[in-house]
């Protein structure tokens, strides 16, 4: 395991910023850091790289106890949401800094900044300073600035955050070819639970300063531990005491299902090849339903009409929360 | 997918970072401390001596010292002066300032260092350049020499930067935007500068004209040769201290100096309370 | 791989986001206020300063020659020119140590001391010499006399003067480079730490750099200022020809010797010192630095 943190607690003033943290990061994966901003997603990753100091608990690093090691002592590579990039030294300078520090040989240093901006195609830029970069071109030099030290693991504090949508999922889709070229452990924090799913091994869910849930993407859409994760990971409404997602809902217009409730369709909106109705039970409950166009064409749907609604058949369902969203 | 609008509904809560709680270390603590032992050896430790002989004498001592005709004079020939320089600021500063960040014309980089210019001169130097215009041999026939006249003229050389430099990076960041939508709301130009910019503007020349007061009210070096420190005419209160220090009567200059000392702190205070303010309002 | 940002690559896209060009509308109002502001700027400084330039070369280079060929005069001007150096260094040290603090880390009474640091600028020249006489003074003050009795003679000498110069002087550097520091943000130093540099490491190759134009600028500031005190070096030098008489001192009493040819070509010395200073800065400051 390469990353183990456990007992974690950190407060800044009255806020609790982590709540006995615990977590398992596996060797060679990415992982993904998910949940709302504020929630103590960003102080676990800056107190795994030693930027930040734990009040209590233990960060172990590929074996090698880390809590009260300085951060320039972890062999860690971290990437900041806005770059960070040392902005009086040219891009070539940037990525050295990490070998320079080390003293490595100048040849050595220079054959493998070459290495590094050529895997982030930054090689023509390579005498250029920063500001005359883009957004995602620095990060990508960040990237490699990171990578230069052979770090044991990457870190990565909302590497997309600060980037325009088109280029942010450029750079998700190159970030995870990365991965699977260089190994190295990589965590990244992101509030998008799309970025998430679509990029990380395994998704750690962390909300108000605890870990709602680990597990595959998979495990986590299919299988939400609560109502928190369910909602994160996706829409859902609620229907006769749970939670689950609006298109596992089946709909028909007669009652021909064991313990379907009877409502009226009080909206309809087409988009796309779905539409997505609200529907007012008997039982008072408010329920989104999707349903596909065709399907909604054949019942021949419309605002007011009377329908019965299900769970569908192996519905991922949890109980509702009073408190939840 | 809309979950991320979920995030967006919880309260952001976000770090709060600063506290009384000391986040020094060692080595960071151990510099503070060299730092202040050296700051109290240079700045404190020596202004507190001033008070302290001030009042040694007892309140009545002080009392009679400041009340004195030609001191009390210098004093109020200092305030007054100060105030009336103050006012002229209020108004140029804020002038020079819009014509430096709004106007265009050939010239204007030579205005841009004549601001500075008052700031770096000696205030001997100073003294003497006046002199050369206003004094007995003016090319203008305006001697002010030995008058109030040229005590006001000093004063106004002197602190001419401070209101200036104040206003100039606001006026630049001011949003043009806004003035704009002021007008397309049908606000008059007159109406737009007084509503729009004026506040803006406000902390600004608010905190330049504090500095350049205390600037003026502890002037020395500009008036030696200027103004004649003629007694009960255009004695400034500075010049009253170095008397009495030169005439050995130490308690008396110190009693001048802590009246000085305390409008200067009355005018950090001030200071602090403007920055504060502007930094709350972000 | 196959990758879509190869095509990336012709996109400058700098992020400072273009700042639109005043629009200047010109109305009446427009060309009164710059005639106002020049006329002032003229009458205020620009014809009085050019006076002095005008009188100091009444006679050529006659009195500049003659200023240079008088030995008490050449002590004067290095007086001042070694005094105003230890103020800068002085103060550059301080200066960078202190903002780092402020800027850095919390602790009790930084806001005091933030308030605190800037009363140099509003006291009285002559108050400081007076509060400088009376700790260090050799007779009477509170530490002069004990200093004196281990040798060290703080007033009516150059340690006196340094010192008064030093104050006046202190809170330049400070102010120029706190925002700057503030600008800079910790990002870099952190991910200069994540990298493996030690404290020492990451101060000169990342915060020194990043703050160089605010250190530039408060020395620049520093040493125009250093050279040009009078009241707190009068209160505290003696004024001893020869010896402890700066160059400011010595415009003063040339002017009351009745030598106003002598005035003016040390007062024209000065400000060139001074007015070169401006104009170096203004050119060789980057305009983002502004």
């Amino acid at each position: 395991m390469s990353i183990e943190v456990t007992g974690l607690n950190k407060k800044f003033g009255d806020f609790v910023a982590l709540d006995d943290v615990n977590v398992t990061i596996p060797t060679g994966q990415l992982t993904a850091l998910l949940g709302p901003s504020g929630g103590g997603k960003s102080t676990l990753l800056r107190i795994i790289a030693g930027l930040e100091k734990s009040d209590t608990g233990t960060v172990t690093i590929e074996g090698v106890d880390a809590t009260d090691l300085p951060a320039q002592k972890r062999n860690v590579g971290f990437v900041f949401q806005h770059y960070a990039v040392f902005k009086h030294m040219t891009v070539a300078k940037n990525v050295a800094f990490g070998l320079e520090i080390r003293k490595r040989p100048k040849d050595e240093i220079e054959h493998r900044v070459q290495e590094l901006l050529k895997l982030v195609h930054l090689s023509q830029f390579s005498h250029r300073l920063p500001s005359q970069l883009s957004g995602g071109q620095r990060q990508r030099m960040a990237l490699a600035r990171a990578l230069a030290v052979e770090p044991s693991v990457l870190l990565l504090d909302e590497p997309f955050g600060a980037l325009d949508a088109k280029v942010r999922k450029e750079l998700r889709d190159w970030l995870r070819r990365l991965h699977d070229d260089v190994h190295v452990t990589t965590v990244f924090v992101t509030h998008d639970q799309e970025e998430a799913l679509e990029v990380a091994d395994e998704i750690v869910v962390i909300n108000e300063g605890r870990v709602e849930q680990v597990g595959t993407p998979d495990q986590l859409y299919d299988e939400p531990a609560n109502d928190f994760v369910m909602s994160f990971l996706g829409e859902v409404t609620h229907f006769g005491g749970v939670s689950l997602r609006p298109h596992d809902i089946e709909l028909e217009t007669s009652p021909k299902l064991a313990g379907s409730v009877e409502g009226t369709v009080h909206r309809l909106v087409r988009i796309g090849f779905e539409v997505r109705l609200t529907v007012l039970t008997v039982d008072g409950d408010e329920v989104a339903v999707v349903v596909t166009r065709a399907h909604a064409r054949a019942l021949q749907l419309r605002e007011g009409s009377t329908v019965w609604l299900t769970p569908a058949a192996g519905a991922t369902v949890v109980p509702r929360m009073a408190a939840a969203v | 997918m809309t979950s991320t609008e979920i995030a967006a509904v919880r309260p952001a809560r976000t770090p709060r970072r600063s506290g009384p709680r000391s986040t020094l270390t060692r080595s960071s603590g151990l510099g503070l401390g060299i730092a202040m032992i050296w700051f109290s050896a240079l700045v404190l430790i020596p202004l507190a001596a001033v008070v302290v002989t001030a009042v040694d004498g007892g309140w009545d001592v002080f009392w009679s010292t400041v009340t004195n005709g030609q001191t009390a004079a210098a004093i109020r020939l200092t305030v007054l002066t100060a105030v009336g320089v103050t006012a002229v600021n209020v108004v140029m500063g804020p002038l020079i300032a819009w014509v430096l960040v709004r106007d265009r014309f050939w010239g204007k980089s030579v205005l841009e260092v004549m601001i500075d210019i008052p700031f770096a001169l000696p205030t001997v130097v100073a003294g003497l350049v006046l002199l050369s215009l206003y004094g007995q041999d003016s090319p203008l026939g305006v001697d002010v020499a030995n008058t109030r006249m040229a005590v006001f003229l000093a004063f106004l050389f002197v602190t001419l930067p401070f209101v200036v430099r104040m206003v100039q990076p606001v006026l630049e960041e001011l949003d043009r935007d806004v003035e704009e939508a002021a007008a397309s709301l049908g606000a008059s130009r007159f109406t737009t500068f007084r509503r729009i910019v004026l506040p803006s503007l406000a902390p600004a020349i608010a905190a330049g004209a504090a500095l350049s007061f205390a600037r003026g009210v502890s002037e020395y070096g500009s008036l030696v040769l200027l103004s004649g420190n003629l007694p009960f005419k255009t004695e400034v209160t500075s010049v009253r201290i170095l008397s009495s220090i030169e005439n050995d009567n130490v308690p008396a200059a110190a009693a001048v100096a802590t009246v000085l000392l305390a409008i200067s702190l009355a005018v950090i205070v001030l200071l602090d309370v403007i920055q504060r303010r502007v930094a709350a309002r972000g | 791989m196959a990758d879509t940002l190869v095509h990336a690559v012709p996109d400058p896209a700098p992020v400072e986001e273009h700042r639109r060009a005043p629009r200047v509308r010109r109305t009446p109002t427009t060309y009164v206020l710059r005639f106002v502001a020049t006329a002032y700027l003229f009458l205020l400084v620009a014809w009085p300063v050019s006076l002095v330039v005008v009188n100091t070369f009444d006679d050529g280079f006659g009195s500049i020659g003659s200023l240079l060929a008088d030995p008490d005069m050449v002590v004067a001007l290095q007086l001042s020119a070694y005094v105003a150096v230890w103020s800068v260094v002085i103060n550059t040290l301080f200066g960078v140590g202190i903002s780092l603090l402020l800027v850095r880390y919390e602790f009790p009474g930084k806001r005091l001391l933030n308030a605190l640091l800037d009363i140099p600028l509003s006291v009285s020249p002559i108050v400081v010499g007076l509060a400088l006489v009376l700790v260090y003074g050799g007779r009477n003050g509170w530490f002069g006399p004990t200093l004196a009795g281990w040798g060290f003679q703080v007033i009516f000498s150059t340690p006196g003067i340094i010192m008064a110069t030093t104050f006046v002087a202190l809170p330049l550097m400070i102010r120029e480079i706190v925002p700057v520091l503030e600008e800079v943000g910790i990002e870099q130093e952190q991910a200069a730490e994540s990298l493996g540099a030690s404290a020492a490491q990451r101060f000169w190759r990342i915060t020194l750099p990043s703050i160089k134009w605010g250190i530039v600028y408060g020395v620049v500031l520093t040493l125009a200022r250093s050279l040009g005190e009078f009241g707190a070096v009068k209160v505290v030098s003696g004024n001893v020809l020869g010896q402890t008489r700066t160059a400011t001192l010595a415009v003063e009493e040339k002017y009351l010797n009745f030598d106003p040819q002598g005035a003016y070509a040390t007062a024209f010395l000065l400000a060139m010192v001074s007015v070169a200073c401006i104009v170096v800065v203004a050119i060789i400051r980057p305009k983002n630095h502004a």
